[in-house]
């Protein structure tokens, strides 16, 4: 029953709105902006680690032979680099991208659920401090591969619980974020916005939320199961209770290929909106983009098993996982098609976002190419485990996804700090990162195409050349992102000032832009109009 | 007796309306929303249906540990929607009459009213205290201050700045209304 009271108090209600101050200010944040900056900032964090991970394994690779490190660490560094790039780096990133922008770029005051929005991020630094403690706990941390395939992850010691649920508690905020994400988008768009007029970004994660809802209960349910076989006498993976290891797999990839989409979804957004402001044109073929994200993402359902071609399946499974995953050419080529029409006979200019931009879309494309070589059966068989795959997915996810958020980041930079960066740097950093990017991942094509394996600390001689140059690359790559660091925080504490609009274009056309930089806590400094 | 059964009914934007009496001046606020219950239950039907698709099929294998999870998740989504459908249920009606600035705020903990002396009162919006914060708009008066306007945009809030400053005056102003 609804009730009434009157008062007449010296402090009436809602007058003590405002942030609280200090550290408070971040641990209790519920505004959009403060978290998607806790977001972004705990990426570059955990970019880094990760990062001094990667350079742990190439720097082991620089020659043949062990040398710094012993099997079992290198092994714990190849399984925790990805855990962290994935779950702690581009996921976060993405994350915070949607929580920065999309109340912006729909018109909406703040995220539908701010309370669960600061839940959702501060389950991350826990998540991650237990997944990094599995490494100072007897038995060491995960060393089977990110994709834990039973038995040999059941073989690890005080680590497992622990990995269990880090990665439960990764899945949860997840989870969290992308129904906030939906919700948001869903119900609280302006006036006038329709579906249809949403900016691609949006669409692009309203879509990637749809994955993530759909695929995290396989994710958890996996690992709980790992988690039963192993202290709880359940046998859903082992054969000798009548279990299969293989379903694992199956499970696993089920999660796991979507996985992949919703970590480069978004990125397909970020580059939509980037291309058409500094082509000086709309974006080209906008329903379409649309159309073939959501394509991409109802095929990302039914290929799972190009993952796990060699664990052995019947000929008509394999011929149909093949055409499926070959049949996702088809929307990524109209993507990639859509892009380069959108910039051809444009004006274009190349300011860092753009220079990103363009890289993705060469760089993407050849992680594409190199995913339909492994879609194909017979090849698969040789190139399965190989640096091949390492190859491939590695300029689908680092030139694909990692730069797309650099582009991201210098694309709205400005609008967040209220200050323009150091263009010069900022370009030097995108030279830097695109040659060292290439050194260090493609001679793994050859090595992988020679029949180097994946996931070993030695090997022979015959890869020593590629390895050394991969390894060079590796530091450049590695080095250069320093700069990236260093011209963010320069940015944050200050810098020439920003305009509202930012880029000299007639475009940017979103609502963000429509606002001042930074843009004012819940604020539109003009009208939202959809037009 | 319903619970939200003291809402004024809504309305599209939010705007001065002759009010009910003479010389009564009421501007009503609520936060937008995009979806009604209808297609917010049919949106809570087309992201639960795959992902309970997937759930059955996982356990049709035998695989049921992935189900509770399933369901959790879907309870969370359905949460969601309808903490946010809620929330959109707020309002808040500013009634300005010759004597006294009145204002009232449902949620879902029910009303809460605040009276202001029409002349001894003044409208301020406050700049944000950060760069990343809101401006706050707040009916001042002899110490008192209420917050008006928390759930709207920016520009919502600065368009109700102006209405309300042409409503209410200065302090030891009254204009006529």
């Amino acid at each position: 029953m609804a009730h009434a009271h009157t008062h007449d108090a010296a402090h009436d209600h809602h007058d003590d709105h405002g942030p609280a101050k200090g550290i408070g200010r971040w641990l209790f944040a519920t505004n959009h902006k403060d978290i998607g900056t806790m977001y972004m900032l705990f990426s570059l964090l955990m970019f880094f680690i990760g990062g001094a991970m990667a350079l742990v394994i190439r720097a082991e690779l620089f020659q043949p032979g062990m040398q710094l490190v012993d099997p079992m660490f290198f092994n714990q560094m190849t399984t925790m680099h990805a855990l962290i790039m994935i779950f702690g780096a581009v996921m976060p990133a993405f994350v915070g991208l949607a929580n920065w922008m999309i109340p912006l770029q729909v018109g909406a005051p703040d995220m539908a659920l701010p309370r669960m929005n600061n839940f959702s991020f501060w389950i991350l630094p826990f998540a991650f401090t237990m997944l990094l403690g599995t490494l100072f706990v007897p038995g060491g941390g995960p060393a089977g591969g990110w994709t834990m395939y039973p038995p040999l992850s059941q073989q690890l010691g005080d680590g497992f619980p622990m990995l269990i649920f880090a990665v439960h508690l990764m899945g949860a905020s997840s989870i969290m974020g992308a129904i906030n994400v939906i919700v948001t988008i869903m119900n609280m768009r302006a006036p006038g916005m329709s579906l249809l007029k949403m900016p691609i970004f949006v669409w692009t994660w309203l879509i990637t939320a749809y994955l993530l809802i759909a695929v995290m209960p396989v994710l958890a349910g996996a690992v709980t199961m790992l988690l039963t076989d192993h202290y709880f006498g359940t046998t859903f993976f082992e054969a000798a209770g009548g279990g299969d290891p293989v379903m694992f797999q199956h499970i696993f990839w089920f999660f796991g290929h979507p996985e992949v989409y919703i970590m480069i979804l978004p990125a397909f957004g970020i580059v939509s909106e980037i291309i058409p402001t500094f082509s000086r044109k709309p974006l080209f073929g906008y329903d379409a983009m649309v159309y073939a994200t959501a394509s991409i993402a109802f095929l990302s359902f039914i290929v799972w098993a190009h993952h796990m071609f060699t664990v052995g399946m019947p000929l008509a499974g394999q011929m149909f996982f093949m055409l499926a995953t070959m049949l996702i050419a088809v929307p990524t080529g109209v993507k990639v098609f859509n892009w380069t029409a959108t910039m051809f006979k444009g004006s274009i200019s190349f300011e860092p976002p753009m220079l990103f931009a363009i890289s993705f879309l060469f760089l993407f494309t050849i992680g594409g190419f190199s995913g339909l070589m492994l879609a194909i059966v017979p090849a698969d068989f040789q190139y399965h485990d190989t640096y091949f795959v390492v190859a491939h997915f590695h300029y689908v996810l680092v030139p694909g996804a990692v730069f797309s958020l650099m582009a991201a980041a210098y694309y709205w930079l400005p609008k967040w700090t209220g200050h323009m960066y150091n263009m010069k740097l900022a370009k030097a950093h995108f030279w830097l990162s695109t040659i060292f990017v290439n050194v260090l991942f493609f001679p793994q094509h050859f090595l992988g195409l020679a029949g180097m394996p994946r996931r070993i600390p030695d090997y022979s001689t015959q890869f020593a050349d590629w390895n050394m140059i991969s390894s060079i690359g590796a530091f450049g790559f590695g080095l250069s992102q320093l700069l990236f660091a260093y011209i963010v925080f320069a940015c944050i504490r200050g810098g020439e000032k920003a305009t509202d609009k930012v880029w000299d274009s007639g475009r940017p056309h979103g609502l963000e832009w429509t606002l001042s930089s930074p843009p004012p806590y819940h604020s539109f400094e003009t009208a939202p109009e959809v037009k | 007796m319903n619970a939200r059964a003291d809402l004024p009914p809504p309305r599209p934007t939010p705007d001065a309306k002759p009010g009910a009496r003479p010389g009564e001046r009421v501007l009503e606020l609520m936060p937008h929303r995009s979806l009604t219950p209808k297609t917010a239950r049919i949106f809570i039907a087309s992201v639960a249906a795959p992902t309970v698709v997937v759930a059955l099929m996982f356990t049709a294998q035998g695989f049921w540990p992935v189900l509770p999870f399933a369901g959790l998740e879907i309870g969370l989504l359905t949460w969601a929607v309808r903490a946010s459908m809620r929330s959109g249920l707020e309002r808040e009606t500013i009634t300005v009459t010759q004597d006294s600035v009145i204002i009232r705020h449902w949620d879902r903990r029910g009303v809460q009213s605040s009276v202001f002396p029409r002349h001894w009162s003044r409208v301020t919006l406050h700049a944000p205290p950060a760069a990343l914060h809101p401006s706050r708009l707040v009916l001042e008066s002899r110490g008192r201050a209420c917050e008006v306007g928390r759930f709207l945009t920016e520009d919502e809030r600065r368009s109700l700045a102006v209405r309300l400053k042409q409503l209410v005056g200065n302090m030891n102003e009254t204009p006529a209304l």
